[in-house]
C-alpha cells in the first residue's frame, strides 16, 4: 500500500525535475523533429560508409556537420547575453573573417598548410580586433551593447565587402578544405573542433570562478563591482570570445564551399544564434547561462533547417515552418505558460489525494 | 545622469553614421565622376537604384552599367546599391532620387512587387524610369518608360530544350532556385516548366537563396532524401550550380556522369567548372547591356517613343570546348 503510493510520487518528481530543465522542450523537439523525418524513411538516421569516399555518411553527420558553425556563435552569443548583453554583430563577423582568409589564400595562391594556418590566424585576429571594439565601446565607453554591435554589424559587413572589393572570392587549398569537408575517425572535423573549443569553454567558464562573476555581471552590475568584481575585463573578454567564435563560424562555413560571398556568407546567422540560446533556456535579459542548452539549441536549428528539406516542404512555406516551430518552444519555455502546467498538475494531484482520502 | 546617457547614445548614432558614411564612400569613391569633366553640351544626370554586391553576375552588371554612363558620354551617374537587398532602402533611394531632380533614373529592383507608388511619384515629376534587368508585378507598362533584360523565360526553356535532348528516356531532377518573390525566379520557373519534356520528372524545388553554401548544404540533404536517384540539377545560378557540385562530390558521385548540373547566368567561375566538366550546361544571362540603357535613356529624354521590352541576345554553353573557347574573353 505504501510502496505504490510512494512510487508514482517518485515518478513525478523526476518528471517535474526534468520539466524544471530549461531546455527540456529544446530536446522534446530535437526528438520530434527526428521522428518527422523517419516517418518519410525508416533509414533515415542510419550511417553508412560511404564506399567511394571512405567517410561515414548519413543525415545526422550532415546534421552535426551543419550545427557547427551555429554552435561557435550560439555559445559565444551565450556569454553576451549573460552580462545582460547581445551580439549582432556575430553575422558580420563571420564574413570579415571568410574574407580575410579567402583573399590571403586567393593571393598567396600557394595550396600549402602554412598558408592554411597564416588565413586562419589571419581570420582569428581581426574577428579578437573587431570584439574587442566591441569590447571597449560596451565597457569603457558605456554605449548599449545593442547600439555598439549593430554599429559593428553595419561596419563589418561594409568591411568584408571592401576586403574581397565587393567579389565573391574564391581559393584552393585542400589543408583549409579538410576543416569543414575532412574526418576525424569518421567524424566531421567541424564538428570535432566545435565540441573540443565547447569544452574548453565550459571548463574555463564552470570550472573557475569566471561563470559566476559573468553571471552577477548580468544580474547586478552595480552590486557585482561593489562585491569586487571588475565588470571591464570581463566584458571585454566575452566580446572578444564571442567575435573570435564568430570567426571560427565564418572558417567553417566559408571553407565548406571554398568561397566566400560577401552578401550571404553569415547573413542572418546572429538570429540563429540567438534564437540558439533562448531555446536552449538563457534568458535575454542576462544573468543565468547553460551551454549545454545553446549547443542543443544550435542542432535543434540545425535539424531544423535539414528536416524542412529533407520533408519537401515548399520554398515559400519555410520561414513559416521555422517560426511556428521556434515559436511553440520558446511559448513552451516561457515561465508563465509553465506556471500553468504545473498549476493544472497540482490541481490533479491535489484532486487524486482526495480520492484516495474519501 | 539622464543627459549623459542621451548624449552616449547620440554618440553612437553619430558613430554609425560616420562610419556608414565613410565605408560608403570607400565603396564608391571611384564611380564619382569629375564634376569638372564635361566640355560642352549640359551633364545629363541619371540615378541608379541597383542591387549592389550579390554574385559574380550582378557586379559585372553593375560595372557595366556605371562604365557606360561615364562624364566622357556626358553623364553624372548617382549609384545607390541597396543595403544587402532590402527594398526599403532602394524605395528610399529612389524618392530621394525624384526629391533631386535627376533627369533619368535607372533600377534593378531586388523585389518584385511594391513599386507603383513610386513609380507613380517618378511619373508625376516627368522623369522617366528604365528597369534594368528585374521587372516589376504587376508588370504595368504605363508606369516605366522601357525595361531592358535579357529574356529568363526563353533562356531557361533552352536549358530544358538541352535537358530534353540529354535525357530522352526521361530522368529524375531538382530545381535549386532564388528566394521566392523574385520576378527572375518566377520567369526562371516558367521558362523551364513550359519546355521540359513530362518524363522529367520533378522531385522537388527548394530556394537555396543564391548562395554557393546553401545550395551545397540544400542539395546534400536532397540527394540523401532521394537516396541519389537524381540525374539533373536545375540551379537557377551559377554559384548554386557550384554549391550543388560540391555536394556531388561530397556524396562520392561524379558531376557531368551521375548528376548533370544547368546552371544560368555565365560567370567566369561557372565556365571554369564547365571546362572542367564539373558543370554540363551554362545558359548565358548577359549582364552586358550598358549602351542600350544610354540609348533607351536618350532616347526617352528626347521625347521619343521607346520599346516597351528590350531583350538582350544571350548565348548557351553546352560542352567543355566551348567554354574553353569562351573563358579568355569573358569580362565577369
Amino acid at each position: 500500500m505504501s510502496a505504490s503510493g510512494t512510487r508514482p510520487s517518485a515518478a513525478v518528481q523526476f518528471v517535474t525535475r526534468l520539466f524544471h530543465q530549461p531546455y527540456v522542450w529544446a530536446i522534446v523537439a530535437l526528438l520530434l523533429l527526428l521522428v518527422v523525418n523517419l516517418t518519410k524513411n525508416p533509414a533515415y538516421l542510419g550511417v553508412s560508409v560511404n564506399a567511394a569516399t571512405g567517410n561515414l555518411s548519413g543525415n545526422v553527420i550532415d546534421i552535426l556537420r551543419a550545427s557547427a558553425p551555429i554552435m561557435m556563435i550560439a555559445v559565444g552569443m551565450t556569454l553576451v547575453i549573460a552580462t545582460r548583453g547581445i551580439d549582432l554583430s556575430v553575422g558580420s563577423v563571420m564574413a570579415v573573417a571568410g574574407a580575410v582568409s579567402m583573399e590571403f589564400m586567393n593571393t598567396t595562391g600557394t595550396g600549402s598548410f602554412g598558408t592554411a594556418a597564416v588565413a586562419v590566424l589571419l581570420a582569428l585576429g581581426i574577428s579578437a580586433l573587431l570584439g574587442t571594439l566591441n569590447g571597449i565601446l560596451v565597457s569603457i565607453v558605456g554605449l548599449q551593447p545593442f547600439i555598439t554591435t549593430l554599429v559593428m554589424m553595419l561596419a563589418g559587413r561594409g568591411l568584408a565587402k571592401v576586403i574581397t572589393s565587393g567579389q565573391n572570392t574564391s581559393a584552393t587549398n585542400e589543408p583549409f578544405r579538410w576543416i569543414a569537408n575532412g574526418t576525424v575517425l569518421g567524424f566531421p572535423v567541424v564538428f570535432v573542433i566545435a565540441v573540443l573549443i565547447v569544452a574548453i569553454l565550459a571548463v574555463l567558464v564552470r570550472r573557475t570562478a569566471l561563470g559566476l562573476m559573468i553571471e552577477s555581471i548580468g544580474i547586478n552590475p552595480k552590486a557585482a563591482r561593489m562585491a569586487g568584481i571588475r565588470p571591464v575585463g570581463i566584458l571585454i573578454s566575452v566580446y572578444i570570445v564571442s567575435a573570435v567564435l564568430a570567426g571560427v563560424a565564418g572558417i567553417f562555413s566559408t571553407a565548406s564551399v571554398m568561397t566566400v560571398e560577401v552578401s550571404k556568407t553569415g547573413m542572418t546567422a546572429e538570429m540563429d544564434a540567438i534564437l540558439a540560446v533562448v531555446i536552449g533556456g538563457t534568458s535575454l535579459a542576462g544573468g543565468k547561462f547553460s551551454l549545454t542548452g545553446s549547443v542543443i539549441g544550435a542542432l535543434l536549428i540545425a535539424t531544423l533547417d535539414k528536416t524542412i528539406v529533407y520533408m519537401s516542404i515548399p520554398s515559400s512555406a519555410t520561414p513559416a515552418f521555422k517560426a511556428v516551430v521556434i515559436v511553440i518552444i520558446c511559448l513552451l519555455q516561457s515561465p508563465r505558460v509553465r506556471s500553468m502546467f504545473n498549476r493544472r498538475k497540482t490541481r490533479v494531484t491535489s484532486t487524486r489525494k482526495e480520492a484516495v482520502s474519501a | 545622469m539622464a543627459p549623459t546617457q542621451r548624449f552616449r547614445a547620440f554618440t553612437g548614432l553619430a558613430l554609425a553614421g560616420a562610419l556608414a558614411l565613410s565605408l560608403a564612400a570607400c565603396s564608391s569613391g571611384s564611380d564619382e565622376p569629375a564634376a569638372s569633366g564635361d566640355d560642352g553640351g549640359e551633364v545629363t544626370t541619371v540615378g541608379f537604384v541597383a542591387v549592389g554586391p550579390e554574385g559574380g553576375w550582378r557586379t559585372a552588371n553593375e560595372q557595366n552599367i556605371q562604365d557606360a554612363f561615364s562624364a566622357e558620354n556626358g553623364f553624372d551617374l548617382k549609384y545607390a546599391p541597396s543595403s544587402n537587398g532590402d527594398q526599403n532602402s532602394q524605395i528610399t533611394a529612389f524618392t530621394s532620387f525624384i526629391d533631386e531632380g535627376v533627369d533619368a533614373i535607372l533600377l534593378s529592383a531586388t523585389e518584385a512587387t511594391g513599386w507603383e507608388d513610386v513609380l507613380a511619384r517618378a511619373q508625376e515629376a516627368e522623369i522617366p524610369v528604365v528597369l534594368l534587368d528585374r521587372g516589376i508585378e504587376p508588370d504595368d507598362e504605363s508606369l516605366y518608360t522601357s525595361r531592358i533584360a535579357p529574356d529568363n523565360v526563353g533562356i531557361s526553356a533552352s536549358a530544358a530544350e538541352w535537358a530534353n535532348e540529354q535525357f530522352p528516356d526521361g530522368a529524375n531532377y531538382v530545381v535549386l532556385e532564388g528566394p521566392p518573390g523574385l520576378s527572375v525566379v518566377n520567369d526562371r520557373n516558367k521558362g523551364w516548366d513550359e519546355a521540359v519534356a513530362d518524363n522529367l520528372t520533378k522531385l522537388e524545388s527548394q530556394s537555396a537563396n543564391w548562395s554557393t553554401e546553401e545550395a551545397k548544404s540544400v542539395f546534400e540533404t536532397m540527394l540523401k532524401a532521394n537516396g541519389n536517384d537524381i540525374q539533373l540539377v536545375f540551379a537557377q545560378n551559377d554559384e548554386m550550380g557550384l554549391g550543388a557540385a560540391l555536394a556531388v562530390e561530397e556524396a562520392g558521385l561524379t558531376p557531368g556522369t551521375d548528376v548533370k548540373i544547368i546552371t544560368i547566368d555565365g560567370t567566369q567561375a561557372a565556365l571554369e567548372a564547365l571546362a572542367a566538366g564539373r558543370l554540363s550546361f551554362v545558359a548565358e544571362y548577359n549582364p552586358l547591356f550598358g549602351e542600350d540603357a544610354i540609348e533607351v535613356v536618350n532616347a526617352a529624354l528626347e521625347g521619343e517613343d521607346v520599346e516597351s521590352s528590350i531583350v538582350v541576345p544571350s548565348t548557351t554553353f553546352d560542352s567543355p570546348e566551348a567554354a574553353t573557347a569562351a573563358l579568355p574573353e569573358r569580362q565577369y
